[in-house]
């Protein structure tokens, strides 16, 4: 990635900044429809476990294109299961966003989260009420859709995406 | 993953007979809490069974071409398996004979040799013992030293199509007679493949839950639960059907039809402890007119019209201990703890099929498994439930006595039953109480 010049780049850090923040607010506020038009209309959210792999021929923790990320949104608004009754509540902490020139129009945001995760009811009961930190590095493909910043691609990548992880079932 | 260690349990009385944990009656089957809760029976169930039954380890695609090699585990006991210079499979435990190091760090990967990180010594990928470092000189080993041979070899290893087993008992029966009747349903998953052959491609999905290990054996053949369980995922489907990739898996688009569809075919519970399901196809012909015509042709000239309809249908099994195939997926169970199991989620691809196939199975598996898919967290928060309520000890016994009346014996100890019934999981019951009385 060369190096980053916002009068090249046209979207400065601030921009991108409050960006990202609004995206992590919309998803701690369980504002899902909203988060959902965050995205180009052939976005994609993605949790990959090896991002170096072709995703047709790897499983991803997520790979949602958007009718499977309309699915996912739906599931968890409208639809009650197991993993997700109770809830889960989330906060997202954003740190050290930089961004770089993509091509065409494309920018790169690159951020460091961690997304703390408590399942909410009953505290005395197993896996409800104990706080868990989900660390990740994230990586926001940007583009401009008639003036309005949209996501093209949002990269999760999980420390610890290989290896043992427990319910996931919510948005990261 | 942080876990919160064991919950403090009442001590464990030290005698352990089965018959107070299995209740067996004409029209009674009955496990008391203690068979899933007590650090005395998982103590037990490490010796008396993971290491007296054949154990599955994984699987001949993993380790392809000599050097290969990938960590894996015989209830507790790490090993190394291992692929040797002439193609065959060396399983060796993973602890240094000098002091006890762990010898191998990487889950998998290719190797000329095992050396010891703690005093270097050397090992092949036999596990035999190739170099001890520094061996001569005053301050080195006796000349009358007994060196070990090598590594701790497992001594009783077989492969199934391709399916890796292990057994630290030298005594095992053959790995056709430990599989019996689940063979027929593991060819069927098997042979969906033109040329009759999977191979591990993608990385797996794994989860870890907290509760005990025979939960997840007696899950994966349960038909009672799916539309309590996965009732949000039926909705899902009601909505969405194929169109975010299921890849037709999961029939039924309504409660009334998915209760429908889920009432036919059938339930075995093998002498053996395995509990399988499947359902035949009832139609062939939808299939060979179909988008992948070409495909079900191909294998309807290799095994005719009576077979392709049992390879082109569903099929469940929980091969006793911690192997389960489901899907198009291996599915390996290691217990923990006895409130703490590790499952992790191999998709397989088939060899030969068309990519359009192969593919449209592993994401069809992307949105049920793995720990954000709409299916396999609710079965492993319910895992969690279901420990957490036997927590309440005062109430002595679970009951699993589904279709007790309409299940029959056949000619090699087998039990038949239908799909919701609890067939499957009195078989592993049976299996388990059996090993668990051998002492
Ligand atoms: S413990 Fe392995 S060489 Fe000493
Ligand atoms: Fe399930």
């Amino acid at each position: 990635m060369g190096a980053y010049d916002p009068e090249v780049a046209g979207l400065t850090r601030d921009e991108a900044e409050a960006f990202v923040y609004r995206e992590a607010r919309l998803i701690d506020d369980l504002e899902l429809e909203e988060w959902l038009r965050l995205f180009t209309e052939d976005g994609i959210y993605w949790i990959p476990i090896d991002d170096s792999k072709p995703v047709e021929w790897n499983t991803s923790l997520v790979y949602d294109p958007p009718l499977r990320r309309e699915e996912r949104v739906y599931h968890l608004l409208h639809v009650p299961f197991p993993a997700q009754a109770p809830r889960s509540r989330t906060v997202h902490l954003v740190s050290n966003v930089e961004v770089a020139a993509g091509g065409d129009d494309a920018f790169t945001v690159r951020s460091n989260q961690v997304v703390y995760e408590v399942r909410q009811g009953d505290f005395r009961q197993v896996g409800l009420g104990e706080v868990r930190p989900i660390v990740a590095r994230v990586e926001h493909v940007l583009r401009r859709v008639d003036g309005e910043l949209r996501i093209a691609l949002k990269k999760i990548l999980l420390i610890d995406r290989e290896m043992s992880q427990s319910n996931l079932t919510f948005i990261i | 993953m942080a876990v919160t260690g064991l919950a403090a349990r009442a001590p464990a009385r030290g005698d352990l007979d089965p018959d107070d944990l299995v209740l067996e009656g004409p029209h009674t089957y009955r496990v008391h809490t203690r068979a899933y809760t007590d650090p005395a029976v998982f103590e037990a169930e490490m010796e008396r069974i993971f290491s007296r039954t054949w154990v599955y380890i994984g699987h001949e695609s993993e380790i392809p071409h000599p050097g290969d090699y990938k960590t894996a585990h015989i209830g507790r006991q790490p090993v190394i398996v291992s692929r040797g210079d002439g193609g065959e499979i060396h399983v060796l435990v993973n602890r240094c004979v000098h002091r006890g190091s762990v010898v191998c760090r990487s889950p998998r990967g290719t190797a000329n040799y095992f050396r010891c990180p703690y005093h270097g010594w050397v090992y092949g990928k036999d596990g035999s013992l190739a170099g001890i470092a520094m061996r001569e000189g005053d301050s080195g080993y006796s000349e009358h030293f007994a060196a070990p041979a090598g590594l701790m070899r497992v001594p009783s290893v077989a492969t199934y199509r391709g399916l890796i087993f292990a057994s630290f008992n030298p005594e095992v029966p053959s790995i056709e007679q430990h599989l019996g009747r689940a063979a027929f349903l593991i060819d069927n998953k098997i042979d969906q493949s033109p040329v009759g052959e999977i191979a591990l491609r993608s990385d797996p999905y794994v989860v870890t839950y907290r509760g005990n290990w025979k939960f997840q054996a007696e899950n994966i053949v349960d038909g009672y639960h799916f539309t309590f369980v996965h009732e949000g995922f039926i909705k899902l489907q009601e909505r969405y059907g194929d169109s975010t990739g299921d890849f037709g898996v999961h029939r039924g688009r309504s409660m009334a039809e998915v209760r429908r569809i889920r009432a036919r075919g059938v339930s075995w519970g093998c002498s053996q402890g395995h509990g399988l399901s499947a359902k035949p196809v009832d139609q062939i012909e939808s299939l060979l007119d179909g988008r992948l015509g070409d495909y079900y042709r191909e294998l309807l000239e290799r095994h005719g019209p009576e077979r392709l309809a049992w390879i082109a249908g569903s099929g469940a099994m929980s091969i006793f201990p911690n192997l389960g195939i489901i899907h198009h997926q291996i599915r390996v169970w290691r217990p923990l703890a006895p409130d703490l199991t590790e499952v992790t989620v191999y998709p397989y691809e088939l060899r030969g099929a068309p990519d359009e196939i192969n593919q449209g199975w592993l994401r069809s598996q992307e949105r049920f498994y793995g720990p954000a898919g709409h299916g396999m967290p609710d079965d492993v928060e319910i895992f969690a439930l279901n420990q957490q309520g036997l927590d309440a000890s005062a109430v002595d016994w679970l009951i699993l006595e589904r279709g007790i009346d309409s299940e029959r014996r056949d000619e090699v100890g087998d039990y038949e039953g239908l799909p919701s019934g609890e067939t499957p999981q009195r078989a592993f019951w049976r299996r388990w109480k059996r090993l668990m009385a051998e002492g």
